[in-house]
């Protein structure tokens, strides 16, 4: 009955252990937004992705009302969390549907949703679908093999060396310091767990195989499609790496048989040092995990994500183990002995398992913060999950405090009642199991459950753009996404409803505060009227200018100018700082940590030579290093700051007239009537002409007004607006050095 | 700088933290071993010789 019970309860463990079955990343920035309305057809769509995507396992296509696929695109050369694709040109009026399959790189999850923008006017009846929150059962499947063997095995392991060793070891068994029954026990247990995480990481790779390729299980047998996965993914590039991790415990758990005769000293030596290489296994989901796509500190996010699996392998991992080694481990003995046999290894269990507690709910709450954001994310289903967690972990923790005092009557003398109602422990390591079992329920429903889509990444926010008409051509210009950072610069041309290609388009964006403009860019012609260029000029928020230069067959060219107010809102969200929601269970992560490892520092502390000299040089040395790291951190910023300070300083004056066809034109009259004389100075001005491009705004704007060399001052009876025209006019005038 | 990891979806010091991490324990691996293979652990009644086994406050029971 026994035997059932625990089978029972471990079973249920199992089951409860899936983690991130179904949670995924979301779409923090669309172009178009979900069921925008637009005038006119967009030249490309574009969807930003909180987490880095497989770029040969993603996709994207356009389908028009009837359902026939207009365009396909896929992830950006430039950016892997974007996906993109070119919308065909002259699309009519009507609804569109973009089907999204993102093939998620942090843990290989493949979702499909699909989102509807229309053109001209919205159209009834047409909807998108959301991601589909269920989990793939097959996936779930090796999630809970993978899992339970793997926390299995790190519990064996780990529990051998710092908790069945210490409470029962006895140097007359040389192999292991533990009976041979022990041993052989520990042994089954190991060997069933390496099997289950052999066999686990294989289906694995087979239904990432199927995910990936939208392939069924037979076919994804073939080495020709699993083996483009293990070489061609980043799940794949984790899992070598694991399954290499994996072969090495396999073959120091085999090297402890087969020496177990001959040098049976080395058994204990191959347990022990398996728990570091299982601690690497268990750190290699962490790089999958969703805190590898976590928007807040991502490094931090895997580095708490991995001390709470390392924590829950040993607790509940520990516990697993322990459950099945007491009924062999005690078989010999009667009642008395066996009472204190049981307390043995629940004493030293209860220290570890008491600060891994500890560390589980801390580090649990700084990842459940990573994904809270706001009041209205507590109310969804994740923030309920969450909830109904907490409070089994409350009763959790007030189980194993009962223990804790139990354990140490004669520390709590003052619970003697509450100890003597106890009876023996195994009534309430039953109740305690239970409450494990409750709260690894809890953990699987929390995170098979999707994480809430944070505001942010709703908010609808407008890509800039506009329409100029001028000289014939209907000029249509986007920056998308708008904001400080890598943009693409789409340029729709025609005329007479006719697109132009084959035209020479340049492009600069100036920034007119800080009299900076970025180098020429050429844009690439597509098709169909369509240029494009990526750039990260913009690298600031506030005003900004583009100006374009269409040059047509004939050799003329037509200034295009366009003015942006590049604001924080039209960014698209790639990291966010630490928040007082983060920091407090950070705070509560180190605490647990310290409470965890204070017995080894006190150790290590009580092993020091302390004598004051060598305090004060350590002291000394300390105080010294850490001032130099400040003294030479705040040089460094200061130096770059100086540096870029003196590279591009503020200017004293600021153009304040857009360069606009119109201005170059008022220019070149000014310069005709003003300034013609500069061409009979012909060395100096010809100088002037041939290095334009380093000369900042203010400095021609001086030459006009105060003279440059031999050239005399021309614009001084002109206002400052004229002026500016002038400026802008003989930038024109850029002579390269032939 | 070669791609171990991520398929190049990693930085080079993303890539350099993950190998670096891995290094770590393996030097840890190896130390354990050798300690463990040297150095015989101390037990809690070795450590107090006038405990015997069956102490109710001991932590340790010689299991036969």
């Amino acid at each position: 009955m026994k035997r059932l019970l625990w089978g029972v309860v471990f079973l249920l463990v199992v089951l409860s252990l899936p983690e991130t079955a179904s949670a995924h990343g979301y779409i923090v920035r669309a172009i178009p937004e979900n069921r925008a309305v637009l005038e006119r057809p967009p030249t490309r769509l574009q969807y930003w992705f909180s987490e880095a995507l497989e770029p040969d396992f993603s996709s994207i296509n356009l389908r028009n009302q009837s359902g026939e696929i207009i365009a396909t695109g896929g992830i950006s050369d430039t950016d892997n969390t974007l996906m993109t694709v070119r919308v065909p040109n002259d699309l009519p009026e009507g609804a569109y549907i973009v089907e999204l399959r993102p093939a998620f790189a942090s843990d290989g999850h493949v979702v499909a949703e699909s989102r509807v923008f229309f053109v001209g006017e919205e159209v009834g009846g047409v909807a998108g679908q959301s991601a589909s929150g269920q989990a793939v059962p097959l996936e779930v499947f090796w999630r809970v093999l993978v899992y339970t063997a793997t926390l299995t095995l790190f519990g064996a392991f780990a529990g051998y060396g710092l908790i069945f060793v210490p409470a029962w070891g006895n140097k007359a068994f040389r192999a292991g310091l533990l009976p041979p029954r022990v041993m052989n026990r520990l042994n089954w247990i190991v060997g069933l767990a390496l099997i289950l995480v052999f066999l686990g990481n294989g289906l694995a790779l087979i239904q990432q195989t199927m995910t990936f390729f939208g392939i069924g299980f037979t076919q994804a047998l073939n080495q020709d499609f699993w083996s483009v996965v293990r070489i061609g993914s980043r799940f794949g590039d984790v899992w070598n790496f694991r399954m290499g991790f994996l072969l090495v415990v396999a073959a120091m758990f085999g090297a402890s048989l087969y020496f177990r005769a001959s040098q049976p000293e080395t058994v204990r030596a191959f347990w022990v040092a398996n728990t570091w290489m299982m601690a690497l296994v268990i750190g290699t989901f962490s790089v999958l995990s969703h805190a590898a796509g976590s928007l807040t500190l991502p490094w931090l996010g895997i580095g708490i994500d991995w001390l709470h699996a390392l924590a829950v392998g040993l607790w509940a991992g520990g516990l697993v183990v322990m459950v099945w080694v007491l009924p062999v481990a005690l078989r010999p003995y009667d009642t008395e002995q066996r009472r204190q046999a049981l307390l043995a290894v629940l004493r030293q269990f209860s220290r570890w398992a008491a600060a891994c507690v500890f560390i589980v709910i801390a580090t649990g709450l700084y990842s459940a913060s990573n994904w809270i954001y706001s009041a209205d994310d507590a109310a969804t289903g994740f923030g309920l999950s969450l909830f109904v967690k907490i409070l089994l972990v409350i009763v959790l923790v007030a189980l194993g405090a009962v223990h804790h005092i139990a354990l140490r009557p004669a520390q709590y003398a003052r619970f003697s009642t509450l100890i003597k109602r106890l009876d023996g422990f195994l009534p309430t390591l039953r109740l305690e199991a239970i409450a494990v079992l409750a709260v690894l329920v809890a953990v699987g429903w929390l995170s098979a459950t999707p994480v809430p889509v944070p505001d942010f990444a709703e908010t609808e926010v407008e890509t800039p753009g506009e329409i100029q008409t001028a000289f014939g051509y209907n000029v249509v210009m986007t920056i998308s996404p708008g904001g400080p950072g890598v943009n693409t610069y789409d340029v729709n041309l025609s005329r007479d409803n006719v697109a132009l290609d084959d035209l020479d388009i340049r492009l600069t964006m100036v920034n007119p505060s800080q009299d900076w403009r970025s180098p020429v860019h050429q844009l690439e012609a597509v098709d169909s009227g369509l240029y494009v260029t990526a750039a990260d000029d913009i690298d600031q928020l506030g005003r900004w200018w583009t100006l374009m230069d269409v040059t047509g067959d004939d050799g003329d060219t037509t200034r295009f100018a366009f003015e942006w107010n590049i604001s924080n809102e039209a960014s698209v969200i790639q990291s966010r700082d630490l928040t007082l929601t983060n920091v407090i269970p950070l705070v509560l992560v180190v605490l647990a940590l310290g409470w965890a490892l204070y017995p080894a520092a006190r150790w290590l502390y009580l092993r020091l030579d302390l004598s004051p000299l060598i305090v004060l040089v350590v002291f000394g040395a300390t105080v010294i290093t850490v001032l130099l790291i400040i003294v030479g951190g705040d040089m460094v910023s200061s130096t770059r700051e100086r540096y870029d300070e003196r590279l591009n300083p503020a200017p004293e004056i600021v153009n304040a007239v857009l360069p606009s066809q119109a201005s170059l034109a008022r220019g070149e009259t000014l310069y005709a009537e003003y300034c013609i004389e500069w061409q009979s100075y012909s060395q100096d001005f010809r100088a002037l002409r041939q290095r334009l491009d380093r000369i900042r705004d203010e400095e021609l704007y001086s030459a006009i007004v105060d003279g440059w060399r031999t050239l005399p001052p021309c614009a001084e009876r002109l206002t400052s607006f004229e002026r500016w025209d002038l400026v802008n006019y003989i930038r024109t005038l850029q002579e390269f050095d032939s | 700088m070669f791609n171990l990891l991520a398929h190049g979806g990693l930085g080079g010091w993303d890539e350099f933290i993950f190998v670096g991490v891995a290094v770590i324990f393996i030097i840890m691996m190896a130390i354990s071993w050798v300690r463990s293979r040297n150095i015989e652990p101390e037990f809690d009644d070795e450590r107090r010789p006038n405990m015997q086994d069956d102490d109710p406050a001991s932590d340790h029971f010689k299991l036969n």
